[in-house]
């Protein structure tokens, strides 16, 4: 069962290993500079380099989607095993299957009346 | 009969190394067919057909200065694009790509690992890599970085649902996880694009919004974003973003061929396993590549209202639609 995934190691070892070589690459082949302005270094903006606010507040709309998104994420993560055994449930499991999504249902259709899903 | 372990080794190695390559003459195959669709040639100079140009920008970017912002949190900006490669990487590993064959006596399985759960592995390990993006966003403390990688951050997570819930309805029917048996299930039958052909669309529609394609390219909308959250890269870094962009969506279509069209069945011509895999990931690939040069991008509420509104409840009802067929029939 364990013995399962040792092939996965190995892939994953190489996946580890080529990233970050190539990041080992990017400093020991870079190009110096030929002069070092200190301008350079400041992030970029279209106008004024001043440097990035320190304080950056962002549209409530970001928090919300990523509370619906926890909310959906766990419907599906109790949907897929359910899903592998309802053709061994039968009408049980499509009831309970049908009832869960139900539930569901109610909660998207208000979280859709409340304007959550409206990107303001 | 399982295989030796020096066997998968041997395999994991020239896997990878296919999926590097695959990469990099992804990157040029697009940049041929965009411009051969926008009426100009592509890139043609390095080598025969400028085959050698993905060398040459291997070779560009690692020449690159190492530069690093004055304000960035060091070790989250260089671990980030890490994360993002890997990430990337590793979840190709679990799709099959032929039958398995006996050489030399030894068993070699169709694909590098065969874990009973590869379905929810691929899912799982695809959605650390978001990590990368919005701590790349976050630790270049820029300003465009950070709004792009909030955008990154909703529109990934937005469309995740959708396309973990358009998988289910094939789930449902080949009542297993494990990619084997979700390709053996479509042996000798129809395809689960027929029967699946809603949950093959959402799929679609989700996955180019999951990897970021146009006309779901709004993390990177150059016009209001400059580069959206890997602003602040240059070199082998922004490489690795670009890497593992090119890669997610490799696997993206790996695994649509492998949940939707029959992974390395074709119908009776059985035989060539590996090659008509090949064959409908590059047909994929090119419908990728066609869409992008065909759509124009999206507006934000648009993406999002399309993922909620839309995607989110068709994929729901195309679950719960399989889920009845599948018990009454």
């Amino acid at each position: 069962m364990l013995g399962d995934y040792f092939p996965f190691l190995v892939y994953a070892f190489l996946a580890a290993v080529i990233p970050a070589s190539m990041i080992a690459f990017s400093f020991i082949f870079a190009t110096p500079p030929q002069k070092r302005v200190k301008a350079r270094f400041l992030p970029f903006e279209s106008g004024v380099s001043e440097g990035a606010p320190k304080q950056q507040r962002f549209t409530v709309s970001f928090y919300l989607t990523a509370m619906l998104f926890i909310l959906f994420d766990i419907e599906i993560v109790f949907l897929y095993p359910l899903a592998i055994v309802l053709d061994a449930l039968g009408w049980f499991g499509l009831v309970e299957f049908l009832v869960f999504v139900a539930i569901l249902g109610v909660a998207y259709v208000y979280i859709w009346r409340k304007g959550a899903l409206e990107w303001k | 009969m399982t295989e030796p372990w020096w066997i998968s080794v041997i395999k994991a190695l020239i896997i990878i190394n296919l999926v590097l390559v695959g990469f990099a003459y992804l990157t040029l195959a697009e940049r041929k067919v965009m411009g051969r669709m926008q009426l100009r040639y592509g890139p043609n100079r390095a080598g025969p057909f400028g085959l050698l140009q993905p060398a040459a920008d291997l070779m560009k970017l690692i020449r690159k200065e190492s530069f690093f912002p004055a304000s960035a949190v060091d070790v989250l900006y260089i671990a980030s694009p890490f994360v993002a490669a890997f990430t990337a990487l590793s979840t190709f590993s679990v799709i099959p790509f032929g039958p398995g064959w006996e050489i030399f006596g030894y068993q070699v399985d169709g694909q590098v690992v065969d874990v009973p759960i590869s379905l929810i592995l691929i899912f799982a390990i695809g959605s650390i890599g978001t990590f990368g993006f919005i701590v790349a966003g976050w630790a270049s403390d820029s300003k465009f970085a950070l709004l792009g990688a909030m955008r990154t951050c909703a529109q990934l997570v937005s469309y995740e649902v959708s396309l973990a819930l358009s998988v289910l309805g094939v789930v449902l029917m080949a009542q297993s996880l494990s990619l084997t048996e979700i390709v053996a299930g479509q042996d000798g039958t129809w395809w689960y694009v027929v029967p699946q052909f809603v949950g093959f669309v959402v799929f679609l529609l989700a996955g180019t919004a999951e990897t970021a394609r146009a006309p779901f390219d709004l993390p990177e909308a150059e016009q209001e974003l400059v580069a959206g959250y890997h602003t602040e890269y240059g070199g082998m870094r922004f490489g690795l973003f670009t890497m593992s962009e090119y890669i997610n969506l490799i696997t993206l279509s790996g695994l649509a061929v492998t949940l939707f069209l029959g992974g390395w069945h074709f119908f009776f011509l059985d035989g060539l396993g590996p090659i008509w895999f090949l064959v409908k990931l590059l047909a994929l690939l090119f419908l990728f590549i066609w869409i992008r040069t065909t759509l124009p991008r999206l507006r934000y509420d648009q993406l999002m209202r399309f993922g909620w509104k839309v995607l989110l409840p068709v994929a729901t009802l195309n679950a719960v639609v399989t889920a009845i067929l599948v018990v009454a029939l």
